[in-house]
């Protein structure tokens, strides 16, 4: 399968702080691959080093299987690119700013875009600076859209948008997106958790993984393992297992490599007097807070 | 809209899940023969869900007659249903059960005391089926 993003040990530095370090991701064709990470992680200095905002330090990056550096008209013809600090023609209503973008775009449905003006129930006669953040990521998302680029490319497009404008925002999104690539960096995991094929955890200018999300979902447990008395402490940590919460007469840890046979005979070992073990499957919200908090103690030690 | 209801929970795989809703709700009846089934782009849409996934349980459901593709049409609730047997059904309800057990183990109840409190609830509740076949049925599978 063709990768429509593919970078090579990208980097970029501003002056003395690296912010993107050695980054090496291939985004498949027609996934949703959901870029996460801290904040200052390096997000959305990756994405813009992608869409030739920013120029990398060292290394490359494909889009659509060219050089990210030679991005022409014609590219961007085929790519939808959505920020939430998108600068936009502020002095353009929104009808104008649909008509003044469609020339630049020779695949430009004009049905489509009455379609997502409707859908999204933008006001065409006002102005783009008298639109609520959430009007002005609808209109951004609509003229995105309205060409069906292959590529459409998300910056955190949650941020600031209240539930009912994420819920739209989303369903439009996958309504219109089929055969299309999405790459999105967001903070709401709840509202990608169901959506996104991929996952590629950021930290510190990093890609400490990138994988499936079935995957990820699959590897990550919370056991629990109650004790009749105060329980204990095993002198051989497992590596793949953070680090455990005590209390009372419990145990509970999260194995980043869960396998159901393998771990249930790994805990029998370390813990011979355990009552009950529990494996409970975790939400993409917990699994991204351990490995942030992980990260922390890392750095602090 | 989506014919029957659908919360996902965290960790269970969501083809899983609503292969799951989807069977039950035809097996149970809340969906009939013939009734319209959505299509992969509204199963997407008002699930928010990877269109990939929604997909893979209508060609599930399809593999397992449960609903058909009529060219021009759409996807249909099949109009002769596989009769779904009592493992079958009782398959339907694995996690509850799962879930049931795991707890009532946790609190140290033994087999009888959980069938017996089963068996009251059902009572409770009423319906068709006297208590006692309920129990039969258990003993049975």
């Amino acid at each position: 399968m063709s990768s429509p993003i593919v970078t090579h040990n990208l980097s970029k530095s501003f002056r003395h702080t690296e912010a993107v370090h050695a980054l090496s991701l291939a985004v498949p064709e027609g996934s949703i691959y959901a870029l996460i990470g801290p904040n200052g992680a390096g997000k959305t200095t990756t994405i813009k080093l992608l869409m030739n905002i920013l120029r990398a330090s060292s290394g490359s990056a494909e889009i659509l299987g060219r050089d990210s550096r030679r991005l022409s008209p014609r590219e961007f013809a085929r790519i939808g690119y959505v920020s939430e600090n998108q600068e936009m023609p502020e002095w353009m209503t929104v009808d104008y700013f649909l008509r003044y973008l469609k020339p630049f775009y020779p695949t430009w449905d004009d049905a489509l875009a009455a379609d997502l003006v409707r859908q999204f129930e933008l006001p065409g006669d006002r102005k783009l600076r008298h639109l609520s953040r959430g009007m002005r990521m609808k209109a951004s998302l609509a003229s995105s859209l309205a060409y069906r680029p292959e590529l459409v490319v998300l910056d955190e497009p949650f941020t600031g948008l209240d539930a009912l404008v994420r819920d739209e925002f989303t369903r439009t999104l996958l309504d219109r997106a089929e055969g299309t690539t999405i790459l999105i960096s967001s903070h709401d995991l709840a509202e990608i958790e169901n959506f996104a094929s991929h996952v590629g955890y950021i930290e510190e200018g990093r890609l400490r993984f990138t994988e499936e999300m079935s995957v990820l979902a699959d590897r990550f447990r919370q056991v629990e393992v109650t004790f009749d008395a105060p329980p204990p402490v095993p002198a051989n940590w497992p590596a793949d297992w953070m680090k455990p919460d005590t209390a009372a007469a419990v145990v509970r840890f999260i194995d980043s490599r869960f396998d159901r046979e393998r771990t249930g005979a790994e805990v029998r070992r370390l813990f011979p007097t355990a009552r009950t073990v529990d494996f409970h499957a975790m939400s993409l919200r917990e699994i991204f807070v351990a490995l942030a908090m992980a990260g922390r103690h890392a750095k602090a030690a | 809209m989506i014919p029957f209801r659908l919360v996902f929970q965290p960790g269970i795989a969501l083809s899983e899940q609503l292969l799951y809703a989807a069977t039950k709700a035809i097996v149970s009846g809340q969906l009939r023969p013939g009734d319209p089934f959505p299509s992969v782009r509204s199963l997407s849409k008002e699930l928010k869900i990877n269109p990939n996934t929604a997909h893979k349980v209508v060609m599930q459901l399809t593999a397992q007659g449960l609903v058909e593709v009529l060219p021009g049409i759409g996807t249909v609730v099949a109009s002769s249903l596989p009769k779904p047997t009592a493992a079958a059904r009782a398959g339907l309800l694995g996690s509850e059960l799962e879930g049931l057990v795991v707890e009532a183990k946790k609190l140290g109840m033994q087999l009888d005391d959980v069938l017996s409190a089963v068996s009251r609830h059902w009572d409770r509740i009423g319906g068709a089926e006297p208590a006692s076949s309920a129990k039969r049925g258990t003993q049975n599978s």
